[in-house]
């Protein structure tokens, strides 16, 4: 079991904790996805869960803002253990942005409306105000220009895009962000990783799931690899790139052919 | 053997009111159908298991009778049961009714199930109660995918009101068949009675072709 080890060498380990996991397990019958999970992602941290597919990344993402439930262990957010009651974990999720790798908007809506549907509907902020917030947002992510289009009239990584503003538009304290680029055609993923690496630059929380190894690097504060359920290796980008100290981190990095 | 075709005109007043009833019975089908059948529907998907399984089995049930069993049996069974008088136009309708929200029923929860979970977990992301997420997310795209289906319904609706002429309520069918029986102008009759329902019935179809095209669903 790896032990709670989390600031040495970590630059922004000095934030409050925004999320503590302790000990998560989360089975799916006979199947355990997470056997022990421990993990603190501090204020302003840009976390990222790398491992090779089925290890446990995006479920423990979806264990965060209570998609899943957990059967061990705890999430602690903000200082205040995850409810179980639906009514208060709605509260929570409000507080949580979180982006799909499938997108997920909503597909009679236009970009506008898919952004202004949160505030609108969770926030019953009106109708005037949640425009506003929408446009600007839109703006942010440099689809200021397709406010009145429709999903099916988006490529992906403009889809993606929308989808980040989407969640912002709650104005969340932390983004989990669920592979965001895995569906997307080579040449959109870079406009989705330069708005992501904007928000991070901005001093959001992020905790992201994905296999872009160079924006786990670059953008990266903390590395978690993630094997069969459990983390065996988190540090600083430096230390699990450059220095590998467990076997399966080298051997997940040499089967994506990285090299440092 | 000679054809007389004034007989239809002669009739013609007779003829106009049963269309009317016809036309009334359809959109009065509808207007119960409509929303008894997405309560049924949701009640089939969400409700308390006892309640989900007698959902199940009305929809089972009617869908599954023949239309005339079911006019019958309203028509008999109906006022033994309720010990009241009831005129053949509301047994009619009841009959329908039952008839068609069965039908309804199972088209709302195709089109809420072809909605992909992905879709709630979305709304319920940005912090939407399971309610929220149906009614904002999951319901307005289930109307769309379904709208072409229950305009087909619609229109088998408006042709099988004919059925409930069983039981003696006035409405197209029944006061053509009256007519004949009056005059033996057999041919006539059913000739004018085809050419009504084609004519009311065909731009019917061309308006659920539209509207296939029209709210074709692109994601």
């Amino acid at each position: 079991m790896i032990a709670e080890n989390n600031s040495g060498g970590r630059a922004k380990g000095t934030g409050a904790t925004i999320i503590r996991y302790r000990g998560v397990v989360k089975r799916y019958g006979a199947f355990t996805a997470l056997d022990g999970v421990f993990l603190n992602v501090h204020a302003g941290e840009v976390v990222c869960l790398i491992g090779p597919s089925g290890s446990g990344k995006s479920t423990l993402l979806r264990c965060t803002n209570g998609l899943e439930s957990i059967e061990g262990g705890d999430i602690e957010f903000e200082g205040t253990m995850l409810p179980r009651d639906e009514r208060a974990l709605r509260a929570v999720r409000q507080r949580m942005g979180m982006v799909f790798q499938s997108f997920e908007l909503f597909p009679h809506l236009t970009a506008q409306q898919n952004v202004s549907e949160g505030p609108r509907t969770v926030l019953q902020m009106n109708q005037a105000d949640a425009n506003q917030r929408a446009a600007a947002l839109l703006d942010k992510v440099g689809l200021a220009d397709k406010a009145p289009n429709y999903p099916s009239a988006l490529s992906g990584g403009q889809q993606q895009r929308v989808a980040i503003a989407r969640a912002l538009a709650m104005n969340p304290d932390v983004m989990l962000f669920d592979e965001p680029t895995s569906a997307l055609d080579p040449e959109t993923i870079g406009e989705v990783l330069s708005v992501m690496k904007k928000l991070a630059d901005e001093g959001m929380t992020m905790v992201v799931v994905t296999h872009e190894m160079s924006f786990a690097r670059r953008v990266g504060d903390w590395v978690a690899v993630f094997d069969a359920g459990r983390i065996v290796e988190q540090g600083p980008p430096r230390q699990i790139f450059d220095a590998p100290t467990t076997e399966r981190t080298r051997d997940f990095l040499s089967h994506l052919g990285w090299s440092g | 053997m000679t054809l007389d075709w004034g007989v239809v005109w002669q009739n013609r007043d007779a003829l106009i009111k049963g269309t009317a009833t016809t036309i009334l019975l359809t959109f009065a089908t509808m207007a119960i159908a409509l929303p008894c059948g997405a309560v049924v529907a949701v009640l089939r998907l969400y409700a308390w298991k006892p309640i989900r399984g007698l959902a199940t089995a009305y929809v089972e049930f009617f869908r599954n009778l023949p239309l005339i069993l079911v006019v019958y049996w309203a028509f008999y069974v109906l006022p033994i049961l309720t010990g009241l008088g009831v005129s053949p136009l509301l047994t009619g309708l009841a009959a329908l009714a039952l008839n068609v929200t069965a039908y309804n029923a199972e088209t709302f929860r195709a089109g809420i199930n072809s909605i992909r979970r992905g879709q709630v977990e979305a709304a319920m992301a940005l912090g939407m109660s399971r309610v929220q997420a149906l009614r904002r997310v999951v319901i307005p795209q289930a109307l769309r995918r379904i709208l072409p289906v229950l305009a087909s319904t619609w229109v088998s609706l408006f042709k099988d009101t004919s059925l409930v002429s069983v039981i003696a309520v006035t409405e197209l069918a029944y006061v053509s068949m009256q007519v004949r029986a009056q005059t033996f102008r057999v041919l006539e009759m059913l000739t004018a009675m085809a050419i009504i329902y084609w004519l009311l019935g065909y731009p019917q179809a061309k308006l659920v072709d539209w509207i296939q095209r029209r709210y074709a669903v692109t994601e």
